[in-house]
Order: structure tokens, then sequence, then C-alpha cells
């Protein structure tokens, strides 16, 4: 299936600048790339914002905007008459519940502002501090030589930030012996994970953090290019990355960074269908091995990192590994925690990794209401009940619950959730992100989803019988991690909360 | 080319460097259950149904991309694999239109997945509703494509590209809305598409079918293997006899005839002329009243070689020219010119392929 050139690679770019995949723009695209019509639609009709159709406005049906009213917004936009799209979460929940206009320009119906810690030089990351021009730390790489920075990066113990932990410094080693010359840096900042938007948070405030950490990546593992693959819907994001790579040129005119657009699709956050995704085709994950260090972008060598994991960076380059190491409490570094849901003051908080929820609910200003259930880390995550509050907000001891921390999008529901309705939203995202490859998550999402509205419609709790089964199959045979964990949320919910999922009286279907 | 010991199901058997599971269970007679595999494409691995446990492996892995390596251990089958296959196959049949007993129905063209159904069992699972759309405006005249009976292995749209290099159908969509389509779901006449058909060869599941082919099990076919008359090259053919009429022609396996399970739109399709009404059947001669009449081989040839013989008399022989026809076996062209040689001592002979 992969057998061309980078004639491909314009596929999605042209698409969306023709706007959007209809008969008209396929041949027009077909033509300019010199793919065929048949796979530039195809490729075109995987990415919900190349559509080619008007969407109206897109509302999150993100966990968080659920949480706030979304329906109510939809209903609402309804009565006006206004045209509207009920859309995966935007990574927004600071400030739920949100939509995007038809230009992608954000529009929170709560006006909230997410909440940062407060300016804290101490802290690796530091949102809310200044932005840092001088760039001390990456001329300090420069003259650091690779060993003595591979050193410091195994010191820092830095765990990749997107949510799989894998150590930094054994991917960067990875690269570093590949005999293949061609080699990219690419950073992941297609931030999807429901309940997550450190990494925005990481583009609007620290640009400079992120523009560093790829440049002292890209000169250490010898990149022969660096792209940002940046979530679609990330408009201002984007202008603020863009502006910073202008703002910073001189310093890193020996490692162009070019950036990349998605085009809407959460598979896309996972780093092989990110690969497919900038090689212009349907974002389907690859099968692994090989990994992407061996053959990833145009499969050569690729160090794919989370933008948080290169904002880690710098510091860890100027105040040394073992300095980073320290900040963490049962795990190394900081973590910039995402919180939202039932807590007073949503935002990203960068805290010890391994504080505990309610250390961490302390600094988002507090429970609102009495607390029922909490996801750890996004979605993927499932949900945990109250009595793990106490359990480290770090990624071995989330993975001893049989949860993950995964990229910290920490969501927290109080008791006026119905826990069995927040597993139906969740599986109505992953089945609505299946990329539909492979059919333990293809049909897996579709079922469960199905059962547990059926469930919910008639109440009858055999309708959820096969479940466990189905949830088996999708663990052991889906290509990729989504599919592994589509059917958690229920699963956890069922686990944590079988009272929620007796015999329930029948209900109108809305 | 080195070669080194694997271990299947607790047997060691010989594999080289670049073979995968697949291809040395396959060697060793090791069934290994496929739906999305087919020797002439890239292996892909998608439609999960190959799993096996790889030593050292925590997760199972698809025997049809997977390298076999020196000392590998391989279990194809257990427990474990059992209850995988069980579970897969309940889900594709949850997505998949079933007969009347429950079972993935069965279609002139087989069903891969109902026969691994009835060989491994499936667990029983509520239908899911399926979004998958199809192309009902579609008018060409031979293919058609059921999305209910589709299981996305995407055999279909992979040969079009890697074998045909046509590109004229492509997977489109996501998740469950996905399905095999066309720009703008055109019919496949406004494609590229060359209705070769060879989709619905590859197609494991009957999800696209000859549309001029009666709907009757497999098993009422009666093939008989011939040769394609339509070229030179020589293509086997199956032609699928009911009631004595040939109703529809098949490609022999891949691997089994020259062609390798690949016809063209004439092998394939254009079979009508068989048993069509205006099928020359016997010699014709034109009489003394402008009509064709009936008559024998020997009158016939006599009649045609008086005529040749008559302008080559008045005009000469490089009066005459005889062109043969790309239909013909390299023998027949043979003859043709030196029948244009010899017998008529011209060189105005030509083949139509020539050009």
């Amino acid at each position: 299936m992969r057998n061309d050139d980078t004639a491909h690679e314009r596929v999605l770019e042209l698409l969306a600048r023709e706007g959007g995949t209809n008969e008209a723009n396929v041949q027009r695209v077909s033509a300019a790339a010199g793919v065929s019509e048949a796979r530039v639609w195809g490729a075109g009709h995987f990415y919900s914002l190349l559509g080619g159709e008007p969407a109206g406005v897109r509302v999150c049906q993100g966990l968080s905007c659920h949480l706030a009213g979304s329906d109510e917004v939809c209903a609402e936009l309804c009565d006006r008459g206004e045209a509207h799209t009920r859309v995966s979460c935007l990574g927004q929940c600071d400030r739920a519940p949100v939509a995007l206009a038809e230009d992608l320009s954000l529009v929170s119906y709560s006006g909230r502002v997410g909440g940062v810690s407060p300016d804290d030089p101490g802290l690796p990351i530091n949102l809310g501090g200044a932005t840092e021009a001088s760039f001390t730390a990456l001329a300090h790489a420069r003259t650091m030589g690779r060993e003595a920075l591979l050193s410091e990066l195994e010191a820092s113990g830095l765990q990749g930030r997107g949510g799989a932990a894998f150590p930094a410094h054994v991917k960067w080693r990875a690269i570093c012996t590949q005999e293949q010359p061609e080699r990219y840096v690419v950073c992941n900042a297609d931030e999807g994970e429901p309940g997550t938007f450190k990494d925005r948070d990481v583009l609007l405030r620290r640009p400079d953090l992120l523009v560093q950490g790829l440049a002292i990546a890209a000169i250490t593992v010898q990149a022969h290019e660096t792209i940002v693959y940046i979530r679609g819907e990330f408009k201002d994001e984007r202008a603020s990355l863009e502006r910073a790579l202008k703002k910073y040129g001189e310093h890193i005119a020996d490692t162009p960074i070019r950036i990349v657009p998605g085009h809407g699709a959460y598979i896309c956050g996972e780093e092989t269908a990110l690969l497919e995704s900038m090689e212009g085709r349907r974002g389907m994950p690859r099968l692994k091995p090989p990994f992407p260090t061996e053959a990833g972008y145009r499969n050569k060598p690729t160090l794919v990192h989370n933008v948080e994991t290169l904002a880690c960076l710098p510091s860890i380059i100027e105040r040394g590994g073992e300095w980073f190491h320290s900040k963490g409490r049962t795990e190394a570094g900081t973590k910039l925690y995402s919180v939202s849901g039932h807590v007073n003051h949503p935002g990203v908080y960068e805290l010890p990794l391994g504080v505990t929820l309610d250390e961490l609910v302390e600094n988002a200003g507090g429970y609102e209401g009495t607390p029922l259930a909490f996801s750890p880390g996004g979605a993927s995550s499932g949900f945990l009940p109250m009595s793990h509050r106490d359990i480290p907000l770090d990624y071995g001891s989330m993975a001893h619950t049989g949860s993950m921390l995964g990229s910290a999008g920490v969501v927290v529901l109080n008791d006026t959730v119905d826990i069995a309705e927040a597993a139906l939203w969740q599986a109505g995202f992953f089945e609505e992100e299946s990329c539909g490859q492979c059919a333990p998550c293809r049909i897996g999402t579709r079922y469960v989803r199905q059962s547990l509205e059926r469930y919910l419609e008639h109440g009858d709790p055999k309708l959820l019988d096969q479940i466990e089964d189905v949830k088996w199959e999708m663990v052991e045979g889906s290509i990729c991690g989504l599919g592994m964990v589509a059917a958690e949320p229920l699963g956890s919910a069922r686990r944590h909360f079988p009272t929620a999922f007796g015999s329930r009286r029948k209900r109108e279907r809305a | 080319m080195s070669t080194f010991t694997v271990q299947l199901d607790g047997k060691g058997f010989e594999a080289e460097r670049g073979e995968t599971i697949l291809d040395v269970a396959t060697r060793a007679g090791i069934h290994i259950p496929t739906l999305c595999d087919d020797p002439r494409l890239d292996a892909v691995g998608c439609c999960r149904m190959c799993l096996v446990e790889v030593s050292g492996e925590g997760r199972l892995q698809p025997a049809c991309t997977w390298n076999a390596t020196p000392d590998m251990r391989v279990t194809t089958t257990s427990e474990r694999i059992e209850r995988h296959r069980r579970t897969l196959l309940g889900l594709y049949a949850a997505d998949h239109r079933l007969d009347s007993a429950g079972a993935p129905v069965q279609t002139p063209n087989g069903n891969a997945l109902g026969d691994l159904v009835d060989q491994f069992g499936s667990l029983p699972l509520e239908p899911v509703e399926t979004p998958r759309r199809g192309r009902p405006d579609d008018m060409n005249p031979y293919i058609r494509f059921d999305p209910e009976l589709c299981i996305l292995c995407a055999r279909c749209t992979r040969y079009c590209d890697e074998v045909e290099g046509v590109s004229a159908i492509a997977l489109a969509h996501r998740g469950a809305e996905s399905t095999i389509s066309t720009v703008a779901d055109r019919g496949l006449l406004d494609t590229t598409c060359e209705l070769c058909g060879g989709c619905i060869d590859t197609c494991p599941t009957g999800a696209l079918s000859e549309r001029r082919a009666p709907n009757l099990p497999p098993e009422a076919f009666e093939k008989t293997r011939t040769t394609c008359n339509f070229c030179g090259v020589g293509c086997q053919v199956d032609l699928n006899v009911v009631d004595g009429r040939v109703v529809k022609v098949t490609s022999p396996l891949p691997g089994e005839t020259l062609n390798d399970g690949n016809l063209c739109v004439k092998g394939r399709f254009a079979y009508e002329f068989i048993h069509h009404p205006d099928r020359l059947r016997e010699p014709l001669v034109r009489g003394e009243d402008g009509e064709l009449h009936p008559t024998s081989w020997d009158v016939a040839m006599r009649y045609a070689a008086q005529g040749l013989m008559g302008v080559k008399r008045a005009h000469g022989a490089d009066a005459l020219g005889f062109v043969s026809s790309s239909r013909c076996t390299v023998e027949e062209n043979y003859l043709v010119q030196k029948l244009s040689r010899a017998a008529f001592g011209t060189n105005n002979c030509h083949q139509c392929a020539a050009t």
C-alpha cells in the first residue's frame, strides 16, 4: 500500500487549500499531486475537517463539555436554526462547554479561562512564566556533545509525556545507532485525548520551550528535518508556534522546522497514524514493528515526541538531569496535569509527578460538589472510584490499578453524574474516532456503544452480557492502542460501580 | 539463501530469511485461517484472523506479516487463539448479512467468513447497525458491490492498485462508516475502472459479485477449464455452466495457471456470444439472391479460394492482403502468413496486434 514517493504527501494539504473533499477538488488535487483520484477521495474522506461540506458550528462532545452542558448548547443551536455538528473532544475542557465556529475560531459558552500554576522559576516548564528569548539551553546543548547530552537525558529519567511513558533516552539512543543518515524529528502536537489540553498551553504560553526542545533533539540525533504535526483545530496554537519560529529563527537557522497541520482525526495522535497522515494518507496506524525509530517518516528513522516531552528538554540541559529528576515525587520530573470536569478552577497545573488527586484538585480550586469518580488520563484510562484518590498520579501506580496516567487529562465527575451515561459518551467517542482498519476495533467500538445505549434504553443488564468477551477481543486483536482501550470506560465503570449497571427503568429514547 | 529452523506447534520446520510465519506454516501444511491475505498482494495484517502466539511477544501477532526468525517458537492453536478466533468471527458476523440460521449468508462466489464460522464457531452477538454505504446508482453492467457483505479486508482496493495499477476504488470514510468507494460514488463506468473483475475474484465474502450471474450456491456451477480465446496470451478460464449454459467465467486460483488468477474484461465478462442467437454456427455463402445461405466447409473454402484467386488473376498478388486476428494463436498466425506468402505470393500480411 505504501509504495509511492513523496508526491502523496501534498494530497491533504492541497485538499485543505481547495476547501475539502468534493469531486472537483479531488480532480484538481489528483492532477497536481499525481495521485489517483480514488486515493485522494479516500484519504480526504478520512478526516472530519476535509469533509467538503459546511459543518456549521462544531460542538464539542468531550466528557467535560458533556458535564458542562453541551447537549443544552446543541438544543439552543437547534432552536435558533443554526447548523451544527457534534464533534469529538476539542481539547478546551477548561473552558467547557465549547464549540468551533465554521472558521475554526473557538467559542466558549462558559466564558471561562483555564488556570495555570503561578509563575515559579523552580518549575521545569513553568507555564505561568515569561517566554525566554535567549535560548541559553540550546546554546549549551550545542557545546555539550552527543554523549554528554544523552547522559543528561538519561539522568533526568524523562518519560514520554504523550502517555506511553517510554524512557526518552532509550528512544534517542535507538535513533543514534541507526545506520541510515536521513533521520527526522517529529513533534506530536495532535493533542486530542479527551480531557487533555496541556500541549495547547505549552503552544500558547511557552512555544519557546518547544522550539528549543525541538532544536536540541534535532542536533542530537542529527535530524535531516524537524516537523511539528499540529492538530488541525488548533488555530491559535499554530499561530503562536509560527510566531515563535519566526521570532527565534536566528537560533535555529541550522535546524529547519516545518509545521504540518492535522485535519481532524483523533487517531493521528497515534504515532504511526500520524506518520501516515504526514505522508498524505488515511491516518491508519501501521503494524509495529518496525517502530518509527527504525522506519518512521518516509520509512526513515524518526524520533517522535510529544510537545510536553520536548518542552522539558531546555530545563534538563540547563539545570541538569538530576535536578529535573528531583522535581518528581514518585517518578521523575514534574508533570502538566490537565484538570477539568467538576472542579472549581479547571486548568493546567504543573506538579511533581506522583501527586494525589486531592492535591491536584486543591490546585484547581477544590471539588465542585461531591466527587464520585475520576478519569486520570483521558478517555483511554476509564474511570476510577474516589477510593483511589490517594494513589499517586504517576505512570506506574496508575498502571497498577488497571488504569493509566496516559496524558494526565484528569476529569472529575461528581455524584450528579450517571456513570453509565458517562461511559456511553466515551464509548461514542471511540466509535467515532476508530480508523476502521481492523475489525476488533471497528466493530467492537460500535458493539460496545450500541449495547450500552440499548441497556440504558431498556434497562436490562443482560444486554451487557457479551461485553467482557468483546472487550477481551478488542484488547487482544486490535492493531493499535485505540481499540485496546476503547472498551475500558465501560469496563472500568462496571468494575468499580457495579450497582450502576443493574436493572433500570425503561426510558424513552431522546 | 540461509535457512534456519522455527518451531510451529512444537515441531521444527525449515524457513528462509524473509519468509513470514504464514509462508512457513502453509508449506508445512499447518492451516492458519486468513481473510485479508492474497498471495498477489502485499500483506497488511488488517483482518486479524491469522493472529498467532509468537515466543517473546506479549500480544498475538499476525502470521501474514510477522517474519520467521531463527529459534522462534510459534503456537497456532491454543485456548487463547481459539477464543480469539471465535470472538473475532462473532464480531464479523454481527456486522454481516446473516441467513435464517444466523450464519453469514452463502453467495454464488462462496463466503470465506461463513466457512471460518463453520470451522471455528463464533460467539453469538447481537447484530450491529451497519452504516457502510454502497453505490446504489452504479449502472455498470458487470460488477455489483453489496456493502452488507463487506468485511473491509481491502483486498479489492489493494488488487486494483497493486496488480492492475488502476486505482478506481479506494477505502473511504472512517470507522464503522468505512467503505469501498469511488470518487463521489460514481458508477464504475465513470472511473478509471477497466472492469477486469479482479476485485470480484479476490473478494473473500462475495461482497463483490458478477451482476449477470444467477444467484445460486457455488456448487450449482459446473466448471470447465479452458483457454480464453480473446487473445494469444492463453489465460486459463473456468467456464461456469448451469443447465448447459455458460453463465459466468471465473479465473483459476492465483498460482495455479500462468494468468495467476487474473483476467481482463473480455475474458471474464464477454461470454454472451456463446449462446447468442446471432452467433455464426456454420459457414454461410451469399447466393445469387443476395442472401446468405448455410453450406458445407468444403464449399465455403472453395468459394473463398476462387474469389481470392480471381483478384490475383485480375490485379496481381499484391492486390490481396491478409490480416490475422490477435485472437489467433502463434501457430495460427504463422499459417496465415504462410498462406499469404506461399499460397498467394504476397507479403501483404499483418496481424492486428502488431501495430
